[in-house]
């Protein structure tokens, strides 16, 4: 176990190095010349002066790099030109609006994958099975930008549930009811999305499972089929899913964009497009790493649970 | 329950699978009763439906695509069309199985202690530490080494000997009268064999056990069982004490099993080399006797019209066939 989670660190290391590497570049790959390119519509012979002193322009790339890379291990992104504020404090507003909206749309695609996966596979192909393999086949063919209009025009407007809102948009600490109603939408939608990658994923795996031997066993012990399924069935049927969350949330990420776009919650993706509007590509360069490292991260977390669900995998 | 009534009543089973190519008569008509404290030996060739019918005694078999008729009565209590949860109140606690391959029967994910121990909590109300004490004692008596090292430990940690003492010890823990054993030993080394079918037999003595032992190696039932029934094409050809199946079978299909009977180094399901042919077709079985096309006995008859089981004394030896072989001179 050891041994793999110090080789785990250590790909989760190099694979951050990249990306950092990369976020660093992306603004030398912009046409132009990078101060001004960062400067954007800020640009003037002072902030041009403070620019050269902040990210060392002058001196060769490398070293450039090394600056750089020091003062975001500090938490320093840098100030942007043109809203004249912190890098790392816009983002810093956005992340939690990311984070909650990607908390609740797993928990709810969890709460409704797993127990229906399992009445699935305990009659594959009976009626149920049929028609949950069926809808999730369809939900699976909706975009979620167009899921999304959907559920605005048909649900939000009639219950009369926040549908766009920065203005609308307050934290979950200052009010929650508030808060949760404002992301109560894109949460449905993205849980739609991954309820279907993780209902499918997860049927297939138990049905396979519980053609095991070892069922049969759990079963000749005189144990509930309940039992059976969650305490026997569940775990190794698991790996698939986990791995597939991992993968689907990084994906969510850019899925949520367009959500976040679409009814104007102030999140990351919301704040990224804006970004690219203005031309400010300090708060873009920070974005890209934060969400990146942020992917990095969900899917070195989903590996380790991995690791601690199935045994098997730790010995290999 | 009194010791005079059997523990097991088999009467005309029969097991047969919906396939899509039509059904499968994996089981017909079996028959046999079992007594407490009695070990029965279900022999035949790979493929004879022994496991099938092991299953179908205790009502193990597939849910779905199946269907039995019949009757299988354990302490009286009829388990042929009994509900799922009729049948979990027996299973366990009353008749427990342990199967062939303890690679795959062993959940790969789940503590070894708590495989043992789930049955003791869940069935017998057990309190965790009184549980796992118990399950840590049945890992010591299926002579598990360092056994609260190993209560913690995954499948994956253990040797096939091992997997299958702990696969032993689990079903030991809901204390059944009935342990069917499904080839308990196939999957495993020659020398693990021998601990293990020695490890059952010394058991079965201190816990007042009855066992159903099925394997396809006639060495494995001789010294351990005192009845066999012997299976083709999912048939009882014959039946009978081990002594006398032994020194004087009847049919052809059982002395071929007995020349053919592999060492211990075989490995699992090697077709029988004295044998020769191919076990029938369970979609397609001929009219007369399943075994006409391969038995060197074979008359017309035995190709139009089946052998019904009959006795070939007074004292529970019966056999089906129609040219039997002599028994041996000096004998009955
Ligand atoms: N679920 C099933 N569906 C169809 N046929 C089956 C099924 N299970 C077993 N059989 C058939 O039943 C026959 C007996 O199998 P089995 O009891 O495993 O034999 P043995 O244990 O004696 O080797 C085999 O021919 C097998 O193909
Ligand atoms: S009935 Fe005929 S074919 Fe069948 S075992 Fe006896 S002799 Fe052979
Ligand atoms: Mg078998």
């Amino acid at each position: 176990m050891t041994r793999y989670l110090v080789r785990r660190l250590v790909t989760f290391v190099l694979v951050v190095f990249v990306i950092s590497v990369g976020a660093f570049y992306l603004i030398h790959l912009l046409p132009g010349d990078p101060a001004a390119v960062i400067l954007g519509t800020g640009d003037s012979p002072a902030n041009r002066t403070k620019l050269y002193a902040q990210l060392g322009l002058n001196k060769p790339i490398y070293e450039q790099y090394v600056v750089w890379i020091k003062n975001v291990l500090h938490g320093n992104l840098g100030t942007s030109f043109i809203s004249e504020t912190s890098v790392w404090g816009t983002i810093r507003a956005a992340i939690p609006i990311d984070l909650e909206i990607m908390f609740i749309s797993q928990i709810l695609a969890f709460a409704a994958a797993v127990p229906l996966a399992m009445r699935s596979a305990r009659r594959p192909d009976g009626w149920l099975d049929r028609v949950l393999s069926a809808g999730s086949f369809t939900l699976l063919s909706i975009p979620s930008f167009i899921a999304i209009v959907l559920l605005v025009l048909f649900v939000a407007i009639d219950l009369g549930v926040p549908h766009t809102g920065v203005s609308s948009y307050v934290s979950l600490t200052s009010d929650w009811v508030v808060n949760l109603e404002s992301l109560a939408l894109p949460s449905i939608v993205l849980a739609v999305g991954s309820f279907v990658v993780y209902f499918r994923v997860l049927r297939s795996d138990l049905i396979a499972t519980l053609q095991e031997e070892f069922i049969t066993m759990a079963r000749s012990k005189g144990l509930s089929q309940r039992r059976i399924l969650w305490r026997h069935a569940l775990r190794p049927s698991s790996v698939s899913v986990l791995g597939a969350a991992g993968v689907n949330i990084g994906g969510l990420l850019a899925g949520g964009f367009i959500v976040q776009y679409l009814l104007d919650i102030p999140g990351l993706g919301y704040t990224l497009i804006q970004a690219i509007g203005l031309s400010d590509y300090l708060v873009v360069q920070g974005i890209v790493l934060v969400v990146s490292v942020g992917v990095v991260l969900i899917n070195f977390f989903f590996d380790m649970v991995i690791n601690l669900v199935d045994p098997r995998i730790r010995r290999e | 329950m009194s010791d005079s009534s059997p523990l097991l009543e088999v009467t005309d089973l029969c097991t047969t699978f919906t396939t899509p190519t039509g059904p499968v008569a994996a089981v017909s008509g079996v028959s046999f009763t079992l007594n407490h404290d009695e070990t029965l030996g279900i022999v035949g060739e790979s493929g004879s439906g022994k496991t099938v019918l092991s299953r179908t005694v205790m009502g193990l078999q597939p849910r779905r695509n199946v269907v039995v008729t019949g009757s299988s009565r354990l302490n009286g209590v009829e388990l042929v069309g009994a509900s799922e949860a009729e049948k979990r109140r027996v299973w366990g606690l009353e008749v427990a199985m342990i199967f062939q391959d303890p690679m795959t029967s062993l959940n790969p994910v789940m503590r070894i202690g708590k495989q043992i121990d789930e049955i003791l909590r869940v069935r017998r109300g057990l309190s965790r530490s009184a549980a796992r004490d118990r399950a840590i004692e049945l890992l010591e008596l299926v002579g598990i080494p360092s056994p609260t090292q190993r209560y913690r430990e995954y499948p994956g940690a253990l040797s096939g000997g091992m997997r299958q003492r702990v696969v032993i010890a689990a079903a030991l823990a809901g204390s059944p009268q009935l342990l069917m054993a499904d080839e308990p030993t196939t999957g495993l080394d020659v020398t693990i064999q021998a601990q293990i079918l020695n490890l059952l037999d010394d058991l079965r003595a201190r816990l007042r056990m009855s066992v159903v032992l099925v394997t396809h190696d006639l060495g494995v039932v001789a010294t351990r069982t005192s009845r066999l029934v012997v299976m083709y094409a999912g048939r009882v050809v014959e039946v009978g004490s081990t002594r006398d199946l032994f020194a004087r079978h009847r049919m052809p299909y059982t002395r071929a099993l007995l020349e053919g009977s592999p060492r211990l180094s075989n490995p699992a399901h090697t077709r029988l080399v004295t044998i020769p042919g191919r076990p029938p077709n369970l979609a397609q079985l001929p009219a007369g006797c399943s075994f006409a096309p391969r038995c060197a006995y074979a008359t017309a008859q035995c190709h139009v019209e089946r052998p019904e089981l009959q006795p070939a004394d007074g004292l529970g030896h019966y056999f089906a066939c129609w040219n039997p072989l002599p028994t041996p001179t000096g004998v009955s």
